[in-house]
């Protein structure tokens, strides 16, 4: 069946940058009465950058303010609205999913940078979400152009604990679990400047699959890469090279001053994240994991996200990894 | 201090304020996680006779300010493995077990293995409004010749008590919950969601994967409201038998409560709530209620119970 409202199937031509006005006005509507954006609402995409083999980052434009006051951590529920039409037929297709935001950024370029002093002209503010094709509907994503329609609500969740001058922060991840730790990173160093210590390790199946790299670079102190297959950086999982970094913690930040606090957060599949927070614990390192379930709901009604005793919608997606390591269902693959 | 306790068939709890169907309560961890906050008494998700998946998402929203729409399709582990969980646990608090089926057949399927391990009420889901026009689910809580044949099948099948939960969607309420107690039924719970939809201009189709959704929050209240006051009146006139009203919509404060009270109901269930406070606010709700009891000088709910209906004995 033809959908008319699709924007390929419009009976004109559509103004990208003006429509992406118009629905960043909406979000500031919805924004200004909740302070989220508490159902789906399209946006269309600016653009869709390619990171990697099948990865992919979806910028969206937003009001400034859902940029500053992102707390890393925190998720987006994302729909393209287009993709669940058939839906009704079939059961089990998990339409709308929870994402993190992989980048932001705001574009000057259609800023006068000689008046922008006096008329308060920012650019547009955007929020990329930066997805890897593992699935049927994050597949859909990564197929998407710009002046598709992604529908997105949010942010939902918890966040990352706030870092304070001179404390240290290690990063560990495994393939798309770079975005959240891409945000910290990025958030600790513009709040922190030179105060924070980033160390960070990120893993990746193989080579073609690497993507992040220069950014992280250019943000942590160190940078570590693994592939699982050796085709780039150390070969191995992530937590080969993490002894390394957890070995001497405390001792080196007090010689400088600092507050001695090391503060160890992961992202990937289960097993690694398992794994690491493990190893962090044995060294006595706070930690933290940026927790993925099968999420349907977002808002504490279906029940079905459950880590333990506790909701990952709401109580997660970051959880502490003492606490974790104490739940039987954490830790398999899924 | 204002004694809040409830003891109605199947249900003797210390405060009116349940957990609605449909909301968490579908895993032994996600009940036990309700548990241990301030409600009074659990509603299980609805249990079919097999494990159903659910709905495509975006399964449920906040549409806008006091409206929450959804449509997850009866999501349940299916009645085999939410036995084990009736049977195997022990909850702290008491628990109404939501069930469904296809037919009379499958509710009796379900209802005797929910009795069969223990269940001490159970609560028939007859009026889920979001499966499509044309199937039986839609049909049974709209059609009372259906919701006699259900209730009287599973009354028949079990001796625990039995709750009809009764739809908004129809054109006189009185009606359905005459069908539901001339077949036996317990008690009545009301309402299930107001059928919806919801349309993005912009996408230009409905924002619930499913299409087509089930309306609650706030937003609903003076609508179930309403409906329990038609009830308690027909009760009051002795029109139909006088049973406990569980009274349902848009619950979000403790005043909410009372006023569902002072209309009828017995106790109530807390569903949308949960999107702005979690399971926190059975506590908070369960302490508006008390302070305003205290305030009021009404020792217990049964001495605030029905007193708005005086105003409407005059209505025909």
């Amino acid at each position: 069946m033809t959908l008319r409202a699709s924007p390929t199937n419009r009976p004109q031509g559509i103004d990208l940058e003006a429509l992406a006005d118009g629905c960043c006005d909406r979000l500031a509507a919805s924004y200004a009465s909740r302070g989220m954006i508490a159902s789906p609402t399209p946006v269309p995409l600016i653009e869709v950058q390619h990171e990697a083999g099948g990865v992919v980052t979806l910028w969206v434009q937003v009001p400034p303010e859902m940029v500053s006051d992102y707390n890393p951590g925190q998720y987006f529920m994302c729909w393209n609205p287009y993709d669940a039409t058939g839906g009704m037929s079939r059961p089990n297709y998990h339409s709308e999913k929870p994402y993190s935001v992989g980048d932001v950024k705001i574009d000057r370029s259609g800023v006068d940078e000689g008046i922008a002093a006096d008329t308060g002209g920012e650019g547009r503010a955007l929020l990329g979400f930066t997805v890897k094709d593992l699935g049927r509907q994050s597949g859909e994503l990564t197929r998407m152009k710009a002046g598709d329609w992604l529908a997105i609500r949010g942010p939902f969740g918890t966040s990352f604990p706030r870092m304070s001058s001179g404390d240290r922060l290690l990063l560990v991840s495994g393939g798309i679990g770079s975005t959240p730790m891409h945000m910290a990173a990025r958030d600790g160093r513009r709040k922190l400047g030179d105060n924070l210590k980033i160390d960070a390790i990120m893993g990746f199946r193989n080579e073609a699959e690497c993507h992040f790299i220069s950014r992280m670079e250019a943000l942590c102190d160190s940078l570590t890469i693994t592939t699982d297959d050796g085709s780039s950086g150390t070969p191995g999982f992530p937590t080969g090279p993490l002894p390394n970094l957890l070995s001497g913690v405390g001792e080196g930040d007090r010689e400088e001053g600092g507050s001695g606090r090391t503060v160890l957060l992961t992202c990937g599949p289960e097993p690694m994240m398992k794994a690491v927070l493990q190893m962090a614990v044995d060294a006595g390192v706070e930690c933290y994991a940026a927790m993925e379930r099968y999420l349907p709901c977002s808002v504490a009604m279906c029940g079905l996200c459950m880590v333990g005793d506790k909701l990952t919608c709401v109580d997660g997606p970051v959880m502490e990894g003492g606490w974790l390591l104490q739940q039987d269902d954490f830790g398999l693959s899924h | 201090m204002a004694d809040l306790g409830v003891d109605i068939p199947g249900l003797s709890m210390s405060n009116p304020l349940m957990l609605a169907s449909g909301i968490q309560g579908g895993s032994a961890a996600a009940l036990h996680r309700v548990s241990a906050s301030g409600a009074g008494g659990l509603v299980s998700k609805s249990i079919g006779p097999i494990p159903r998946e659910m709905y495509p998402g975006p399964v449920c929203v906040e549409a806008m300010d006091s409206v929450i729409l959804n449509a997850m399709g009866l999501p349940n582990p299916g009645a085999d493995k939410f036995a084990e969980v009736v049977k195997g646990e022990e909850f702290a608090k008491p628990m109404l077990v939501s069930i469904f089926g296809g037919d009379a057949e499958g509710y009796v399927e379900v209802a005797e293995k929910m009795a069969n391990a223990g269940a001490s009420c159970l609560e028939l889901n007859l009026s889920c409004p979001h499966a499509k026009p044309g199937s039986r689910a839609l049909i049974i809580g709209q059609q009372p010749e259906l919701i006699r044949e259900v209730v009287a099948a599973v009354k028949g099948a079990v001796d625990i008590p039995v709750y009809a939960k009764l739809s908004p969607n129809t054109t006189n309420i009185v009606v359905e919950a005459e069908a539901a107690l001339s077949a036996g039924a317990d008690g009545l719970a009301l309402i299930n969601t107001v059928s919806a939809i919801e349309v993005d201009p912009f996408a230009g189709r409905p924002v619930i994967g499913n299409l087509l959704c089930g309306m609650s929050g706030p937003a609903i209240r003076p609508i179930a409201q309403r409906k329990v006051a038609e009830i308690s009146l027909a009760m009051r006139r002795g029109e139909i038998p006088e049973v406990p009203i569980l009274g349902i919509g848009g619950i979000t404060t403790g005043l909410d409560v009372a006023r569902f009270i002072m209309l009828g109901a017995s106790a109530v269930q807390i569903g949308s709530a949960l999107v702005w406070g979690d399971v926190d606010v059975f506590a908070q709700i369960e302490s508006e209620l008390a302070e305003f009891m205290a305030q009021n000088g009404y020792p217990d709910l049964e001495s605030m119970r029905g007193i708005a209906l005086d105003s409407l004995e005059g209505l025909s």
